[in-house]
């Protein structure tokens, strides 16, 4: 058997649902990880992988809904989701204070993510036992 | 804690490279010690006289010169993929220091960081 240590992940996330396997794999490793009594500090999104924070991902409805599923995930275990601001604003994620400064028509930023800045990862690597990467591959 | 980041993909077919350097720019902010990898393809972002002016971008060349200003602390290229893609010291931005992208090199990092 393995050691019983607890250890504190970081997942990032950069591929984007419905276009990789990344944001669905990321759930299923964070679920089994806080199954075996593991904790996830905080789930950062970054490149494509701020578009799993889009509030108006709209799949059929016989297809699971990746935003929704990760935002129960988080809120269920009160773990904060951060969508890289910088990575998020390119690609059109934006929330209600980025809508006003940026003078633009709508906010569509899911709840409980936040938008914020690489230092986020950088302090999930320097805080977190271990800091794992979904890709969506080339 | 030590970070390597590894850009593996040529420059401008896509942002995720950008990105990984504004990763290593982002902890070289944090005061964290980082160094940069170029391996495969990714060696090209090394190439001496880019013009991005066609392409309406600021060229990787000149995004990369800031390292040294940022604080990031080594940029090295892997010598194997250099020769695949005919670069020679003089065809390339100064300050890169040539290595053998191996195991030994990956496991002085304590994080090893590729998008």
């Amino acid at each position: 058997m393995p050691s019983e240590q607890t250890l504190s992940y970081t997942l990032v996330i950069t591929g984007a649902p419905y276009a990789s396997q990344a944001p669905q794999t990321a759930l299923e490793f964070a679920r089994a990880a806080v199954a075996a009594g593991h904790g996830i500090e905080r789930v950062f999104l970054y490149g494509d992988g701020v578009y799993l924070a889009s509030t108006l991902n709209c799949p059929p409805s016989d297809e699971p809904n990746w935003t929704r599923a990760w935002s129960e995930f988080l809120e269920t275990g009160g773990i904060p989701g951060i969508a890289c601001i910088a990575s998020a604003l390119r690609r059109g994620i934006v929330d209600e204070s980025e809508q006003q400064r940026y003078q633009l028509s709508a906010c569509n930023l899911a709840t409980p993510f936040a938008l914020a800045g690489l230092g986020e990862w950088v302090e999930g690597l320097t805080r977190s036992s271990r800091v794992m990467y979904f890709h969506g591959g080339a | 804690m030590s970070v390597l980041i590894v850009i593996d993909q040529a420059p401008y077919g896509n942002w995720s490279g950008r990105e990984t350097l504004d990763m290593a720019f982002a902890l070289a902010a944090f005061d964290q010690p980082v160094s940069l990898l170029f391996r495969g393809a990714g060696v090209n972002w090394l190439r001496a006289g880019q013009d991005g002016a066609t392409l309406q971008q600021k060229t990787v060349e000149r995004n990369l010169s800031a390292a040294p200003v940022f604080g990031v602390e080594a940029l090295m290229a892997d010598a194997a993929s250099l020769g695949r893609y005919r670069l020679d010291p003089d065809g390339m931005l100064a300050g890169v220091t040539v290595v053998d992208a191996a195991a030994e090199l990956y496991r002085q990092f304590q994080h090893v960081v590729s998008l």
